[in-house]
Protein backbone atom coordinates (compact mmCIF):
# COMPACT_ATOMS: atom_id res chain seq x y z
CA UNK A 1 0.00 0.00 0.00
CA UNK A 2 0.98 3.94 -0.17
CA UNK A 3 3.50 5.48 1.32
CA UNK A 4 4.99 2.70 3.46
CA UNK A 5 8.36 0.69 3.03
CA UNK A 6 7.11 -2.73 3.70
CA UNK A 7 3.67 -3.72 1.89
CA UNK A 8 3.63 -6.86 4.09
CA UNK A 9 3.53 -4.93 7.30
CA UNK A 10 1.60 -2.10 6.84
CA UNK A 11 -1.67 -2.68 6.01
CA UNK A 12 -3.27 1.23 5.77
CA UNK A 13 -1.57 4.03 4.88
CA UNK A 14 -2.50 7.76 7.27
CA UNK A 15 -4.82 9.10 4.34
CA UNK A 16 -6.46 5.26 3.97
CA UNK A 17 -7.67 5.81 7.81
CA UNK A 18 -8.83 8.93 7.38
CA UNK A 19 -11.23 7.64 4.91
CA UNK A 20 -12.15 5.12 7.29
CA UNK A 21 -12.69 7.71 9.62
CA UNK A 22 -15.22 9.87 7.40
CA UNK A 23 -17.84 7.24 8.69
CA UNK A 24 -18.13 8.34 11.55
CA UNK A 25 -20.92 10.54 12.19
CA UNK A 26 -20.79 14.23 13.40
CA UNK A 27 -23.78 16.80 14.15
CA UNK A 28 -24.49 19.47 11.56
CA UNK A 29 -26.50 22.39 11.60
CA UNK A 30 -27.40 22.98 8.43
CA UNK A 31 -28.49 26.31 6.53
CA UNK A 32 -30.45 24.99 3.18
CA UNK A 33 -33.54 23.22 2.44
CA UNK A 34 -33.33 19.62 1.21
CA UNK A 35 -34.99 16.65 1.17
CA UNK A 36 -33.56 13.08 2.76
CA UNK A 37 -30.46 11.29 1.34
CA UNK A 38 -31.07 7.76 0.61
CA UNK A 39 -27.48 6.04 0.97
CA UNK A 40 -26.17 2.50 1.93
CA UNK A 41 -25.03 3.28 4.91
CA UNK A 42 -28.30 4.94 6.02
CA UNK A 43 -30.60 7.88 5.32
CA UNK A 44 -29.62 11.00 6.42
CA UNK A 45 -31.63 14.40 6.90
CA UNK A 46 -34.06 16.02 5.88
CA UNK A 47 -32.38 19.34 6.19
CA UNK A 48 -34.02 22.03 7.36
CA UNK A 49 -32.14 25.52 8.37
CA UNK A 50 -31.01 25.69 12.09
CA UNK A 51 -32.22 21.73 13.07
CA UNK A 52 -29.91 19.95 13.99
CA UNK A 53 -29.21 16.36 12.13
CA UNK A 54 -26.20 13.64 11.76
CA UNK A 55 -24.60 13.02 8.93
CA UNK A 56 -21.07 11.13 8.20
CA UNK A 57 -18.48 13.20 8.40
CA UNK A 58 -17.40 13.43 4.85
CA UNK A 59 -20.89 14.81 4.37
CA UNK A 60 -20.22 16.90 7.17
CA UNK A 61 -16.93 18.21 5.47
CA UNK A 62 -18.51 18.53 1.82
CA UNK A 63 -21.41 20.52 2.95
CA UNK A 64 -19.25 22.95 5.02
CA UNK A 65 -16.54 23.28 2.17
CA UNK A 66 -19.70 24.70 -0.37
CA UNK A 67 -20.91 27.09 3.04
CA UNK A 68 -24.31 25.04 3.59
CA UNK A 69 -23.85 23.95 6.99
CA UNK A 70 -21.71 24.59 10.72
CA UNK A 71 -20.54 21.41 11.69
CA UNK A 72 -21.13 20.76 15.83
CA UNK A 73 -17.51 19.62 17.44
CA UNK A 74 -18.15 16.65 18.92
CA UNK A 75 -18.42 16.68 22.57
CA UNK A 76 -14.99 15.31 23.45
CA UNK A 77 -13.55 18.21 21.33
CA UNK A 78 -14.52 20.94 23.72
CA UNK A 79 -11.53 22.71 26.03
CA UNK A 80 -12.94 21.34 29.93
CA UNK A 81 -12.99 17.43 28.43
CA UNK A 82 -9.80 17.64 26.70
CA UNK A 83 -8.56 18.70 29.78
CA UNK A 84 -9.46 16.05 31.87
CA UNK A 85 -8.84 13.68 29.30
CA UNK A 86 -5.27 14.74 29.30
CA UNK A 87 -4.87 14.77 33.31
CA UNK A 88 -6.05 11.28 33.49
CA UNK A 89 -3.78 9.83 30.59
CA UNK A 90 -1.09 11.72 32.77
CA UNK A 91 -1.81 10.17 35.44
CA UNK A 92 -2.19 6.57 34.98
CA UNK A 93 -0.21 3.99 33.07
CA UNK A 94 -3.25 3.22 31.25
CA UNK A 95 -5.10 4.15 27.77
CA UNK A 96 -7.59 6.26 29.11
CA UNK A 97 -11.16 5.23 27.08
CA UNK A 98 -12.69 8.45 26.97
CA UNK A 99 -11.54 9.61 23.39
CA UNK A 100 -12.82 7.64 20.28
CA UNK A 101 -11.53 5.22 18.35
CA UNK A 102 -10.45 7.56 15.51
CA UNK A 103 -10.01 11.12 16.97
CA UNK A 104 -6.25 11.55 15.76
CA UNK A 105 -8.43 11.34 12.49
CA UNK A 106 -11.73 13.22 13.41
CA UNK A 107 -9.64 15.87 15.31
CA UNK A 108 -7.37 17.01 11.71
CA UNK A 109 -10.35 17.02 9.17
CA UNK A 110 -12.44 19.03 11.65
CA UNK A 111 -9.29 21.36 12.09
CA UNK A 112 -8.62 21.26 8.37
CA UNK A 113 -12.34 22.57 7.12
CA UNK A 114 -14.39 23.94 10.00
CA UNK A 115 -11.91 25.95 12.25
CA UNK A 116 -14.36 28.20 12.71
CA UNK A 117 -17.04 26.33 14.12
CA UNK A 118 -14.52 24.88 17.13
CA UNK A 119 -14.28 27.40 20.07
CA UNK A 120 -10.46 27.63 21.11
CA UNK A 121 -9.50 25.84 18.74
CA UNK A 122 -5.69 26.80 19.22
CA UNK A 123 -6.24 25.58 23.18
CA UNK A 124 -8.27 22.13 21.69
CA UNK A 125 -5.67 21.72 19.11
CA UNK A 126 -2.53 21.84 21.25
CA UNK A 127 -4.75 19.66 23.78
CA UNK A 128 -4.53 17.19 21.72
CA UNK A 129 -1.36 17.26 20.02
CA UNK A 130 -0.30 16.74 24.00
CA UNK A 131 -2.58 13.96 24.39
CA UNK A 132 -1.16 11.95 22.00
CA UNK A 133 2.45 12.43 22.56
CA UNK A 134 1.26 11.25 26.22
CA UNK A 135 -0.10 8.16 24.80
CA UNK A 136 2.12 7.39 22.41
CA UNK A 137 4.81 7.52 24.70
CA UNK A 138 2.58 5.07 26.84
CA UNK A 139 2.78 2.97 23.34
CA UNK A 140 6.48 3.00 23.75
CA UNK A 141 6.75 2.28 27.37
CA UNK A 142 4.53 -0.79 26.26
CA UNK A 143 6.37 -2.26 23.94
CA UNK A 144 9.48 -2.34 25.86
CA UNK A 145 8.43 -5.55 27.94
CA UNK A 146 8.86 -7.19 24.32
CA UNK A 147 10.87 -10.19 25.04
CA UNK A 148 11.82 -13.58 23.64
CA UNK A 149 8.80 -15.39 24.27
CA UNK A 150 6.58 -12.69 23.54
CA UNK A 151 3.36 -13.99 21.22
CA UNK A 152 1.37 -10.98 21.78
CA UNK A 153 0.71 -7.78 23.11
CA UNK A 154 -2.33 -6.41 25.04
CA UNK A 155 -2.68 -2.35 24.95
CA UNK A 156 -6.16 -1.58 25.92
CA UNK A 157 -7.93 1.33 24.31
CA UNK A 158 -5.76 1.96 21.46
CA UNK A 159 -6.43 4.72 18.21
CA UNK A 160 -6.39 3.74 15.29
CA UNK A 161 -3.74 6.02 14.01
CA UNK A 162 -1.43 4.76 17.19
CA UNK A 163 -1.99 0.99 16.18
CA UNK A 164 -0.88 1.91 12.56
CA UNK A 165 2.16 3.98 13.33
CA UNK A 166 3.42 1.16 15.83
CA UNK A 167 2.34 -1.80 13.48
CA UNK A 168 5.21 -2.27 10.99
CA UNK A 169 7.62 -1.94 14.07
CA UNK A 170 6.04 -4.33 15.91
CA UNK A 171 5.66 -6.78 13.12
CA UNK A 172 9.13 -6.37 12.50
CA UNK A 173 9.99 -7.09 16.15
CA UNK A 174 7.99 -9.78 17.02
CA UNK A 175 9.55 -11.71 13.90
CA UNK A 176 13.10 -10.97 15.12
CA UNK A 177 12.16 -12.27 18.50
CA UNK A 178 10.56 -15.18 17.13
CA UNK A 179 13.48 -15.99 15.00
CA UNK A 180 16.00 -15.16 17.49
CA UNK A 181 14.12 -17.21 20.41
CA UNK A 182 13.83 -20.67 18.01
CA UNK A 183 14.84 -23.78 20.13
CA UNK A 184 17.24 -24.93 17.89
CA UNK A 185 19.11 -21.60 19.06
CA UNK A 186 19.10 -21.25 22.68
CA UNK A 187 19.35 -25.05 24.23
CA UNK A 188 16.93 -25.93 26.98
CA UNK A 189 19.25 -25.14 30.11
CA UNK A 190 19.51 -21.71 29.16
CA UNK A 191 15.78 -21.56 28.70
CA UNK A 192 14.91 -22.26 32.45
CA UNK A 193 17.79 -19.49 33.66
CA UNK A 194 16.71 -16.86 31.56
CA UNK A 195 13.50 -16.24 33.69
CA UNK A 196 12.92 -12.78 33.47
CA UNK A 197 9.71 -11.32 34.04
CA UNK A 198 7.31 -10.93 31.59
CA UNK A 199 4.25 -9.16 31.65
CA UNK A 200 2.12 -10.02 28.46
CA UNK A 201 3.28 -13.81 28.22
CA UNK A 202 -0.21 -15.56 28.06
CA UNK A 203 -2.33 -13.11 26.49
CA UNK A 204 -4.20 -15.73 23.77
CA UNK A 205 -4.47 -13.15 21.46
CA UNK A 206 -3.63 -9.59 20.54
CA UNK A 207 -6.59 -7.40 22.05
CA UNK A 208 -6.01 -4.24 20.44
CA UNK A 209 -9.37 -2.39 21.51
CA UNK A 210 -12.36 -3.16 23.72
CA UNK B 1 14.68 -21.91 -1.29
CA UNK B 2 12.84 -18.71 -0.25
CA UNK B 3 15.53 -16.72 0.63
CA UNK B 4 17.46 -17.84 -2.36
CA UNK B 5 17.52 -14.55 -4.47
CA UNK B 6 17.76 -12.71 -0.42
CA UNK B 7 20.94 -10.12 -1.57
CA UNK B 8 21.05 -9.72 2.24
CA UNK B 9 21.10 -13.17 2.58
CA UNK B 10 23.99 -13.86 -0.06
CA UNK B 11 26.26 -10.71 1.44
CA UNK B 12 25.57 -12.94 5.05
CA UNK B 13 26.67 -15.96 3.50
CA UNK B 14 30.20 -14.15 1.91
CA UNK B 15 31.14 -13.15 5.31
CA UNK B 16 34.60 -15.42 6.04
CA UNK B 17 35.07 -17.89 8.63
CA UNK B 18 38.99 -19.71 9.95
CA UNK B 19 38.39 -23.47 9.35
CA UNK B 20 41.06 -26.15 9.98
CA UNK B 21 40.75 -29.03 7.30
CA UNK B 22 40.00 -32.70 8.63
CA UNK B 23 41.45 -33.81 5.41
CA UNK B 24 44.11 -33.57 2.91
CA UNK B 25 43.01 -31.92 -0.58
CA UNK B 26 44.96 -31.65 -3.82
CA UNK B 27 43.79 -29.64 -6.89
CA UNK B 28 42.12 -26.76 -5.25
CA UNK B 29 43.63 -23.30 -5.00
CA UNK B 30 41.68 -21.70 -2.05
CA UNK B 31 44.43 -21.56 0.17
CA UNK B 32 46.14 -18.07 -1.37
CA UNK B 33 49.70 -18.55 0.57
CA UNK B 34 50.35 -22.42 -0.12
CA UNK B 35 52.97 -22.99 -3.02
CA UNK B 36 51.08 -25.57 -4.44
CA UNK B 37 47.20 -26.35 -5.19
CA UNK B 38 47.31 -28.57 -2.30
CA UNK B 39 45.62 -28.19 1.10
CA UNK B 40 47.25 -30.28 4.10
CA UNK B 41 45.52 -31.52 6.96
CA UNK B 42 45.39 -29.54 9.91
CA UNK B 43 46.46 -26.43 7.62
CA UNK B 44 44.09 -23.24 8.97
CA UNK B 45 42.22 -21.42 5.85
CA UNK B 46 39.49 -18.35 6.02
CA UNK B 47 36.91 -19.08 3.42
CA UNK B 48 33.60 -17.86 3.21
CA UNK B 49 30.50 -18.92 5.06
CA UNK B 50 29.12 -20.84 2.10
CA UNK B 51 31.97 -22.81 1.24
CA UNK B 52 32.66 -23.23 4.40
CA UNK B 53 29.42 -25.09 5.10
CA UNK B 54 29.22 -26.92 2.47
CA UNK B 55 33.01 -28.50 3.05
CA UNK B 56 31.65 -29.10 6.96
CA UNK B 57 28.76 -30.78 5.97
CA UNK B 58 31.16 -33.36 4.35
CA UNK B 59 32.87 -33.37 7.15
CA UNK B 60 36.58 -32.09 5.31
CA UNK B 61 36.93 -29.07 7.85
CA UNK B 62 35.95 -28.17 11.21
CA UNK B 63 35.23 -24.46 12.05
CA UNK B 64 36.46 -21.76 14.16
CA UNK B 65 34.23 -19.87 16.28
CA UNK B 66 34.60 -16.76 14.26
CA UNK B 67 35.67 -13.49 15.01
CA UNK B 68 32.56 -11.71 15.89
CA UNK B 69 31.13 -13.72 18.34
CA UNK B 70 34.63 -13.76 20.57
CA UNK B 71 34.75 -13.21 24.25
CA UNK B 72 35.79 -10.10 23.93
CA UNK B 73 32.34 -9.00 21.77
CA UNK B 74 30.74 -11.06 24.72
CA UNK B 75 32.13 -8.72 27.39
CA UNK B 76 31.22 -5.54 25.76
CA UNK B 77 28.03 -6.53 25.11
CA UNK B 78 27.33 -7.70 28.56
CA UNK B 79 28.61 -4.45 30.10
CA UNK B 80 26.46 -2.18 27.17
CA UNK B 81 25.12 -3.71 24.27
CA UNK B 82 23.84 -0.76 23.25
CA UNK B 83 26.59 1.45 22.37
CA UNK B 84 28.70 -1.91 20.80
CA UNK B 85 29.62 -1.09 17.66
CA UNK B 86 28.32 -4.37 16.00
CA UNK B 87 28.18 -2.98 12.25
CA UNK B 88 31.84 -2.83 11.78
CA UNK B 89 32.08 -6.31 13.03
CA UNK B 90 29.78 -8.07 11.37
CA UNK B 91 26.89 -6.38 9.34
CA UNK B 92 24.69 -9.04 9.73
CA UNK B 93 25.58 -9.92 13.35
CA UNK B 94 22.04 -11.94 13.88
CA UNK B 95 21.63 -13.52 10.83
CA UNK B 96 25.27 -14.82 10.02
CA UNK B 97 25.22 -15.86 13.88
CA UNK B 98 22.00 -17.93 13.34
CA UNK B 99 23.82 -19.44 10.34
CA UNK B 100 26.69 -20.24 13.04
CA UNK B 101 25.58 -21.92 15.79
CA UNK B 102 24.55 -25.67 14.48
CA UNK B 103 28.12 -25.42 12.57
CA UNK B 104 30.45 -24.76 15.91
CA UNK B 105 30.20 -26.34 18.84
CA UNK B 106 29.42 -23.22 21.17
CA UNK B 107 26.16 -23.52 21.97
CA UNK B 108 26.19 -20.21 23.40
CA UNK B 109 25.89 -17.78 20.55
CA UNK B 110 21.98 -18.49 20.12
CA UNK B 111 21.61 -17.04 23.65
CA UNK B 112 24.33 -14.43 22.82
CA UNK B 113 22.09 -13.56 20.25
CA UNK B 114 19.09 -12.96 21.97
CA UNK B 115 20.18 -11.35 24.86
CA UNK B 116 22.21 -8.75 22.50
CA UNK B 117 19.02 -8.47 20.42
CA UNK B 118 17.11 -7.72 23.65
CA UNK B 119 18.81 -5.10 25.00
CA UNK B 120 19.71 -3.04 22.15
CA UNK B 121 15.90 -3.57 20.95
CA UNK B 122 15.32 -1.04 23.76
CA UNK B 123 17.33 1.30 22.92
CA UNK B 124 16.28 0.85 18.99
CA UNK B 125 12.71 1.55 19.96
CA UNK B 126 12.89 4.65 22.17
CA UNK B 127 15.31 6.64 19.33
CA UNK B 128 12.95 5.29 15.92
CA UNK B 129 9.87 7.05 16.64
CA UNK B 130 10.82 10.17 18.17
CA UNK B 131 14.42 11.01 17.39
CA UNK B 132 14.84 13.72 14.39
CA UNK B 133 16.76 12.14 11.13
CA UNK B 134 19.74 14.40 12.21
CA UNK B 135 20.60 12.71 15.56
CA UNK B 136 19.16 9.13 14.47
CA UNK B 137 21.82 9.27 11.52
CA UNK B 138 24.51 8.94 14.12
CA UNK B 139 23.24 6.40 16.34
CA UNK B 140 22.63 3.87 13.37
CA UNK B 141 26.11 3.89 12.40
CA UNK B 142 26.31 1.54 14.95
CA UNK B 143 23.48 -1.15 14.13
CA UNK B 144 23.14 -3.94 12.21
CA UNK B 145 21.35 -4.43 8.93
CA UNK B 146 18.53 -6.20 10.93
CA UNK B 147 18.43 -3.35 13.68
CA UNK B 148 18.47 -0.58 11.06
CA UNK B 149 15.75 -2.46 8.94
CA UNK B 150 13.44 -3.02 12.34
CA UNK B 151 14.62 1.30 12.71
CA UNK B 152 13.53 2.63 9.64
CA UNK B 153 10.25 1.01 9.30
CA UNK B 154 9.64 2.83 12.61
CA UNK B 155 11.05 6.18 11.29
CA UNK B 156 8.92 5.80 8.05
CA UNK B 157 5.68 4.73 9.42
CA UNK B 158 6.23 8.04 12.02
CA UNK B 159 7.19 10.17 9.21
CA UNK B 160 4.31 9.20 7.05
CA UNK B 161 2.44 9.89 9.98
CA UNK B 162 3.68 13.04 10.51
CA UNK B 163 3.11 14.43 6.28
CA UNK B 164 -0.08 13.41 6.59
CA UNK B 165 -0.90 15.59 9.64
CA UNK B 166 1.09 18.17 8.03
CA UNK B 167 -1.73 17.99 5.32
CA UNK B 168 -1.10 18.90 1.50
CA UNK B 169 -3.29 18.37 -1.68
CA UNK B 170 -6.03 15.41 -0.42
CA UNK B 171 -6.08 14.20 -4.05
CA UNK B 172 -2.88 13.25 -6.14
CA UNK B 173 -3.09 13.78 -9.84
CA UNK B 174 -1.82 10.62 -11.54
CA UNK B 175 1.42 11.08 -13.68
CA UNK B 176 -0.55 10.29 -16.80
CA UNK B 177 -3.04 13.85 -16.70
CA UNK B 178 0.10 15.62 -15.22
CA UNK B 179 2.03 15.45 -18.27
CA UNK B 180 1.26 18.28 -20.82
CA UNK B 181 0.43 17.41 -23.88
CA UNK B 182 2.55 17.73 -26.93
CA UNK B 183 2.76 20.38 -28.92
CA UNK B 184 0.91 19.58 -32.17
CA UNK B 185 2.39 20.51 -35.09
Amino acid sequence: MAGQSDSELSLFSAEELEFTAEDELVEIVPNLKMPPLNLISGDFGPFTPQIVTKVPLWLAVALKKRGKCSICPPQWMSLEKLTQVLEAERDSQEMSEQLPFHYVEISRLLFEHARDNIPDVYMVRSLIEDIRDVRFHKVETDLEAFSGRTIAVKIKNLSAMEVNIVRPFIGRALQAFYKHDSPELIPDPERVSDSRPQVVNNAPRRQLRR
Amino acid sequence: MAKYYDIDDIITEEETVSVIFQKAASGVGIDPSAEMDFVEAGSKVELPFWLAHELHLRQAVSVNVPLCFNQKTRLEIQADSASVDLRSRCPFFYEFGCKMAPLVADRTIGFLLLSAFKSRYKEVLTKAHTASFEAGSKFWTILTKEEINLYETAQSAMASFKKWRIGGARFQIASILRRKRKPTE
